[in-house]
């Protein structure tokens, strides 16, 4: 079992994840910001991290960086219903860049191949 | 003052008038009631041609007036009948054969009782003042002739006008009056001079015609030249004819090359020594005496007028060619002015058009610059859609996942199903706002297509055949979004490849064309292809599926936007082939 942090600014989003990616057997912590999400990583410890990048009041991608400023081997999947950010010279810094679908099967592959590598 | 008359002895008057008029600078003479000259003095003597005073004394007024015909034998009547004589700007001979022009003034002298007695007479030399005179009249017709010509010249820029009036003004009687003028131009190489024009009549009975009906007219010179057009038409010369299509080469030894070369007008008699070419030029002109002036502005030899009298056999003076000289070059300022004008014009004409291609550019760039914005919104709105999206078909995942099949199993499938379609939409439309993020600029057209059908084969299906590309190897460039422009082109290239691959073989070429470049996706195949071809235009352009439709009005707006156009042509003989055009870029200054 694996324990994951996902990072979104919708409710229902955040649920959803919540529920399919139980179902596989992942621990699931979901929180909405940025702030959130620093402090569940002081508290907790997470084998990967589900990062939505147009939030609310602030950027994935600088989640991100200041993520993997603080946790350097924490694998962390970009999950945006942009594709254009896969351009973005800062999003290379994820470990797996993956679009939002109503289709599960590429998010989970991408997080099982991340979490057993 | 001398009273002459009151004395008595003629040898006291003689011995007066010698010491008050012998010097004068006026001549002054003195007759007797029988007109023999008792006194002349020094300046009437030579006026009339003795060489001394004393040789005229005692001649009679008859004998000397048979010899220089000035008018004495009249003066004397006249001042013998009670009159005063005067006669001015009398053109004589004297004895000693001299030409004078004099003027001549006479009185009676009288008797104590008052019977007359005698002529006093004046004669004065105006010869170099009237020679003067005439010079100055000369000088102001020739003045006035250049400023009728120049006036009408002003009139107009055309160059046919232009030669018509100069040839008109050297022909006109009120003008120089020569019989006939010609008009020969240097060509472009600069090497020959080519005949143009002609004006005068071709025979003599042609001649008598035009002039007696000219003469009937009265015309100004400035009405003539004004005319000109009329009397072109009117009397329909067929001396242009004479000199069509004659080349005469620059370098040559003739009197045209002498002229052109030297810069100066030559005049050319019967009597002059002179090369067989130009014998030949003579000959064909049938004439034996020619003005020639050359049409020099600045160094830019124009061409020459050549004129003559050869039906009137008038002799060219050289005072006339220098007046043709003149026209000449009034002729070459004409001209330059012409050309000058025509620069202008082509310049204003090209910088309409620049003016044209830049505001078509600017409202090119302002609707790719809207598609831009319109590219951010829907991207906005995507994002939007994509979550709920995202939510509702992962819950009905999670719904059918869950249990056994139900009733609700087959709605929660076509919930799923749209879910997926809509997802699918929402792709298409976040490439198109991704494109919309890149700047627009000058792109490779060949570029554009080759990169495009390098995705589109990367993309396709096992099943599916490479279509064949050949690029034009001139192919210009376009101005736009090269992610939308790609965007579009791979939409249109992967919706037919899409619905014919395996029904026909695809090929796609880029053409250039006057103002746009084009790609065309050609078909070929066997007898039923055709149906098959046209079968699938109509459903892509005229029935299009859902995500088909927003495919085409996505791309086609993409292509509008950029200036360009699409669809579908054909003929009986070939399959129907699809083509995309976008205009070409010439940096800003598009043709």
């Amino acid at each position: 079992m694996s324990k994951l942090l996902v990072v979104d600014d919708e409710l229902h989003v955040r649920k959803l994840y919540q529920e399919v990616l139980s179902r596989d057997g992942h621990e699931v912590t979901a929180v909405a910001t940025g702030e959130e999400a620093y402090a569940a990583l002081e508290s907790h410890t997470f084998d990967l991290v589900v990062l939505d990048i147009e939030l609310e009041n602030d950027s994935g991608l600088n989640i991100l960086k200041q993520l993997k400023a603080a946790h350097p081997d924490l694998p962390v999947i970009l999950n945006s219903a942009y594709t254009v950010y896969k351009a973005d010279f800062h999003s290379w810094v994820a470990d797996a860049y993956v679009l939002k679908s109503s289709d599960f099967k590429p998010l989970k592959d991408k997080i099982n191949e991340l979490v057993h590598a | 003052m001398v009273d002459i008359l009151s004395m008595p002895a003629i040898d006291d008057r003689m011995t007066v008038l010698r010491s008050h008029f012998d010097e004068l600078p006026l001549g002054f003479f003195v007759t007797n009631y029988d007109g023999y000259i008792e006194y002349l003095n020094h300046e009437a003597a030579r006026l009339v041609g003795f060489d001394a005073i004393d040789e005229a004394l005692g001649q009679s007024l008859q004998h000397i007036e048979t010899t220089i015909n000035c008018g004495l034998m009249e003066a004397f009547d006249r001042i013998l009948s009670g009159h005063t004589f005067r006669r001015e700007e009398l053109h004589c001979t004297n004895r000693q054969g001299h030409f004078a022009i004099l003027n001549v003034y006479c009185c009676p002298h009288r008797r104590e009782n008052g019977e007359i007695g005698g002529v006093f007479g004046i004669i004065q030399d105006v010869t170099e003042s009237a020679k003067k005179k005439d010079a100055l009249e000369e000088a102001i017709y020739e003045l006035s002739i250049i400023s009728q010509v120049s006036e009408v010249l002003s009139s107009t820029a055309d160059l046919d006008d232009i030669v018509k009036i100069i040839l008109t003004g050297a022909t006109a009687n009120e003008g120089l009056g020569f019989n006939r003028a010609f008009l020969f131009l240097v060509d472009e190489q600069e090497t020959c001079l080519e005949g143009k024009i002609a004006i005068g009549p071709a025979s003599p009975e042609e001649a008598g015609r035009i002039w007696s009906r000219l003469a009937g007219r009265q015309a100004t010179l400035i009405e003539l030249l004004n005319d000109y057009r009329e009397r072109e038409n009117e009397n329909n010369y067929s001396l242009s004819s004479l000199i069509a299509d004659w080349r005469i080469p620059l370098d040559g030894n003739t009197v045209f090359g002498d002229a052109i070369n030297s810069g100066r007008g030559i005049l050319l008699t019967a009597q002059d020594q002179y090369s067989p070419e130009t014998a030949e030029i003579l000959r064909r002109l049938n004439t034996d005496s020619l003005a020639v002036a050359p049409i020099i502005s600045k160094g830019k030899k124009f061409g020459l007028i050549a004129a003559d009298n050869c039906i009137t056999r008038k002799r060219i003076t050289s005072s006339v060619v220098d007046l043709l000289q003149t026209f000449a070059h009034q002729t070459a300022v004409a001209i330059e002015r012409f050309r000058l004008y025509e620069a202008q014009v082509e310049r204003a004409r090209e910088l309409e058009n620049i003016n044209r291609c830049l505001e078509e550019s600017r409202e090119q760039m302002i609707r790719v610059e809207k598609m831009s914005v319109i590219g951010e919104l829907t991207s906005a709105i995507a994002h939007e859609l994509r979550n709920p999206l995202t939510v509702i078909g992962g819950f009905v995942n999670l719904l059918l996942s869950s249990g056994q099949p139900d009733d609700n199993s087959e709605y929660l499938n076509i919930v799923l199903s749209e879910t997926h379609r809509a997802e699918t939409v929402l792709h298409q439309v976040l490439d198109f706002s991704k494109a919309s993020r890149a700047k627009t600029r000058e792109l490779s057209f060949n570029d554009l297509v080759a990169k495009t059908h390098e995705l589109l084969v990367s993309r396709l299906r096992r099943d599916q055949s490479p279509p064949q590309l050949e690029l034009a190897g001139d192919a210009p460039l376009v101005w736009g979004n090269p992610e939308q422009l790609r965007h579009a082109l791979y939409q249109f290239m992967y919706l037919t490849v899409d619905e014919l691959s395996g029904e026909c073989t695809i090929g796609m070429h880029t053409m250039r064309e006057a103002r746009q470049v084009r790609l065309v996706i050609g078909f070929e195949g066997r007898d039923d292809a055709r149906a098959k071809v046209v079968k699938a235009l109509k459903q892509i352009f005229g029935n299009p599926t859902g995500t088909q439709k927003l495919s085409i009005l996505v791309a086609g707006e993409t292509i509008r936007y950029h200036g360009g156009n699409y669809g579908v042509e054909g003929s009986q003989d070939n399959l129907p082939r699809l083509y995309l055009e976008l205009p070409h870029y010439n940096g800003g200054n598009n043709e």
